[in-house]
């Protein structure tokens, strides 16, 4: 990678490392304003004392000395955590805590292995959701693509205007109401896929058989994932193909008399590729909002459905901010990728700033 | 391009007109609910579980009735004012009220319940007496009570029933079963199976309330005319009973159906399409004017305050909106201007961003360059030479981002974070989903709300279809 290219993805990493402190900031800022890590910490000390009482009853005999011990190690422990200070006096510490998904212990929630911690938890929860994501987001891009580029070539037919219209449809589907639709339909009326879950209970055993239950039940998820995002995409391909079609630089092409597939491969889909991935990074947030939707709706035991989870019923502020911090690291992650993808792509970016072409 | 070409333009294309008329329909409706709701709706009557009592629980739409073939009972609610009938009685007065209804359906009603209004009176309680009177003549008594006394220390006349209305479910009284076979074996002495009739009365009552005992001790639906008459012995003439109430409850109901505590969903529905258009206009103008402002300004001013605004922006629009206002309000508490604000500080960068590069062009051009050597204020020239140019733009994305706070909104209340006191079509469907409505198949709960989601988002977004020939005139077509 020559230096030419290295710079623009230097400044995107910037913006995006800036994206995940300002969360971070915002995340501690609200905890330590409402209070909130305050009794967190104070969860974590009594947890440590009630370990430790029983472990100092061996030594102490005495009652009263013991409760002496326990006072001393509370306000060791409490000066050690910070409490004694005043929560923006805090705040580097509490970030690492949030960065190291250092959160304590979920109320009721647990990991598959039994552990209630918090961290434990989120990263089980991890994988699901990449799944769903990338799968989602790999079909809606093949689709976006062939359906864009070739409507691009057809502006103002009578495809051109019915896509337009189906996709102000799939914008304004809510991904959740889209996921009970064709549960109420497929599921339940036709019987053809699970409503649920990611595993058929008890899920079958050996290797393929285990995979193949999980495509079945992934397909209403990914199906509603694609369905609310394929078609603002289609749009924006159209849109961004349309542009670069009508530069100057593809009217010379025509011009010199190339024949059209020629131009279309060559001139516009080169330049356009780039443009396309601005596509996929702008539907980034929604797919990831789509996915804590989908992912409740279908009981996807990912990431979003323990947002959910999290929610209703007690309430568990820890597991709340784990996943809206992960949320975002998962966010800046994937958009890294694809910066590095766009630069890759568009040649230009050599000679500009990423940023003022894209706009 | 000026404003009065826009709207033309608008007006010349397919989906600028469908969204148009939609827009108008949209907004007379909202009219008409603020104009005729209650501001306090959401706590005084949505979730004030009284109100609905009445209401037969999750029920479909009365219209189910035209695609089944079996006719289920329609929701009936008779009230009188004035009694029917009145004879005097010694001093006092017999008053009789007759509430009657007409059951031609396949099946019995679900319910039967009487309500009794307001009654005051001198000194001695009313007495009353509630009896059905069926179509083949046959009487059934139903209930017999006294209006509650007067307390100790306290002097006439007394008021009774005024805040909280008297309800009686007469089809759960305890008696009941035995009051219908007597009446019944009475009537139709031919029915020999009384025992069997006993036994079936015991688990559905109703069928023999509104049907003919049949040999086998089933029943047999009597269609006809029903009056539940209420007999009301008053000692003085001047005792008021001011209304009563008889309900056959429905196995359908009005023209959206019921949820599970027997709410009306027509009116919950009617009322969340003015919060809906409040929380996407509201929020798509405050984040327009905002990131058009400071587009503007970074644009034109240049220097720090562009590196600066730049900067922000570009982080902002980068945050993943949806996990932060799901954080953001479970920290802060749902309040329907909280989650407006949040929306608003995430979704004007992008535009802020946009207008710069719109701007930068404009900076140098002979029209600001005039204006400025006349000797204009920066303020002026942004006012008057340069956002005109971005005016079709900004509106584009004004009506662009309605549809995305609408659905935001809807996620969030989906996920149980909406604001309780105001019900939204979010809110509506995530009961529905909480409560298993999807699993026992109440489509009519559940498909509704999604539905005018869609309906307001594609208004919007066909607003926005019919603007891109403004906005980007190379499209206007050869």
């Amino acid at each position: 990678m020559t230096p030419s290219l290295l710079r623009p993805l230097l400044v995107r990493a910037a913006s995006l490392v800036a994206v995940l402190l300002v969360v971070l900031v915002l995340l501690v800022v609200s905890l330590g304003a409402t209070g909130f890590s305050e009794r967190m910490l104070g969860a974590v000390i009594g947890e440590e004392l009630r370990a430790l009482r029983p472990a100092l009853a061996q030594t102490i005999t005495d009652p009263e000395a013991l409760e002496v011990a326990v006072e001393a190690r509370r306000a060791e422990l409490e000066s050690a955590y910070g409490l004694d200070r005043a929560w923006y006096e805090r705040l580097p510490s509490t970030v690492l805590r949030v960065f190291t998904l250092d959160l304590g212990v979920a109320r009721t929630m647990r990991a598959t292995d039994g552990s209630n911690r918090i961290a434990d938890i989120v990263l089980e929860r991890l994988p699901p959701t990449v799944l769903l994501l990338t799968t989602a987001m790999a079909i809606t891009a093949i689709i976006g693509l062939t359906l864009g580029v070739w409507l691009s070539t057809r502006v103002g037919s009578f495809a051109d205007r019915a896509i337009s219209y189906l996709a102000s449809i799939s914008y304004a589907l809510p991904a959740w109401w889209t996921g009970i639709l064709l549960i109420l339909l497929l599921s339940f009326q036709l019987g053809l896929l699970p409503a649920g879950g990611m595993y058929s209970t008890p899920p079958p055993e050996g290797g393929l058989l285990r995979f193949l239950d999980l495509a079945m039940h992934a397909i209403l998820p990914v199906f509603t994932l694609v369905l609310v995002s394929v078609g603002p995409y289609v749009y924006i391909v159209r849109s961004i193909t349309l542009d670069v079609a009508q530069e100057e630089f593809v009217t010379l092409a025509r011009a010199k008399g190339l024949p059209g597939r020629v131009v279309e491969r060559r001139h516009v889909l080169r330049v356009a590729a780039a443009p396309i991935v601005t596509g996929l990074i702008l539907g980034l947030t929604g797919s990831l909002g789509g996915s804590i939707l989908v992912e409740t709706v279908f009981d996807w035991r990912g990431m979003g459905r323990l947002y959910y989870d999290a929610i209703v019923g007690t309430p568990d502020e820890g597991l709340i901010i784990g996943l809206t911090f992960m949320f975002t690291l998962l966010y800046v992650v994937a958009r890294m990728v694809l910066e590095v993808l766009y630069v890759l792509l568009d040649p230009r970016v050599r000679y500009e700033d990423a940023q003022t072409l894209r706009h | 391009m000026r404003r009065r070409s826009a709207i033309s333009q608008l007006l010349a294309s397919v989906p600028g007109r469908l969204g148009l008329g939609l827009l108008a329909a949209l907004t007379l409706l909202s009219l008409y609910v603020v104009a005729t709701y209650p501001l306090d709706f959401g706590p005084a009557r949505w979730s004030n579980p009284a109100v609905w009592s009445d209401n037969p629980s999750a029920v479909p739409p009365a219209w189910t009735n035209l695609l089944s073939r079996e006719r289920r009972p329609v929701h009936q609610v008779v009230e009188a004012h004035e009694p029917s009938e009145v004879a005097t009685s010694g001093p006092g007065e017999t008053r009789v009220f007759e509430l009657t209804f007409v059951q031609d359906a396949d099946e019995p009603p679900t319910f039967l319940s009487f309500t009794l209004g307001e009654v005051r009176y001198a000194a001695r309680p009313p007495q009353y007496a509630l009896e059905l009177v069926r179509p083949d003549g046959v009487r059934i008594p139903l209930a017999r009570e006294v209006v509650t006394g007067p307390r100790p220390a306290e002097s006439g006349p007394y008021v009774r029933y005024a805040q909280t209305p008297h309800r009686l479910l007469l089809s759960a009284e305890r008696g009941l079963p035995e009051a219908i076979a007597r009446a019944l074996s009475s009537a139709y002495p031919e029915a020999a199976n009384a025992e069997a009739m006993r036994e079936a009365l015991r688990t559905r009552p109703l069928a023999g309330l509104f049907g003919v005992p049949a040999a086998d001790g089933s029943f047999e639906l009597l269609p006809g005319r029903y009056a539940l008459e209420a007999r009301f012995a008053v000692a003085d003439p001047g005792d008021v009973v001011s209304s009563v109430r008889g309900v056959a409850g429905g196995a359908v109901f009005g023209l959206f159906g019921t949820d599970a505590l027997g709410r009306d969903l027509a009116e919950g529905l009617l009322f969340g399409l003015p919060i809906a258009l409040l929380i996407g206009v509201l929020t798509s103008t405050l984040s327009t004017v905002i990131g058009t402002t400071l587009g503007l300004v970074s644009g034109f001013v240049g220097g720090r305050t562009d590196l600066v605004i730049q900067r922000v922006a570009d982080v902002m629009n980068n945050v993943p909106v949806l996990p932060l206002l799901i954080f953001l309000v479970f920290i802060l508490g749902s309040q329907l201007w909280l989650i407006l604000a949040i929306l608003v500080v995430f979704s004007w960068p992008g535009l802020a961003i946009l207008v710069r590069s719109m701007v930068l062009p404009l900076r140098a051009s002979p029209e600001v360059d005039a204006a400025r050597t006349l000797g204009a204020s920066t303020a002026h020239i942004l006012r008057h030479h340069v956002f005109p140019h971005t005016a079709p733009f900004v509106f584009a994305q004004l009506i662009f981002f309605v549809p995305g706070a609408i659905l935001a909104e809807a996620g969030l209340s989906f996920l149980g974070l909406g604001d309780p006191s105001l019900p939204t079509w979010g809110q509506i469907l995530e009961q529905g989903f909480r409560t298993g409505a999807v699993f026992l198949g109440y489509w009519w709960w559940v498909v509704p709300p999604g539905l005018l989601i869609v309906l307001t988002a594609v208004t919007f977004m066909l607003l926005a279809l019919g603007m891109e020939t403004v906005v980007n005139p190379r499209l206007r077509e050869p």
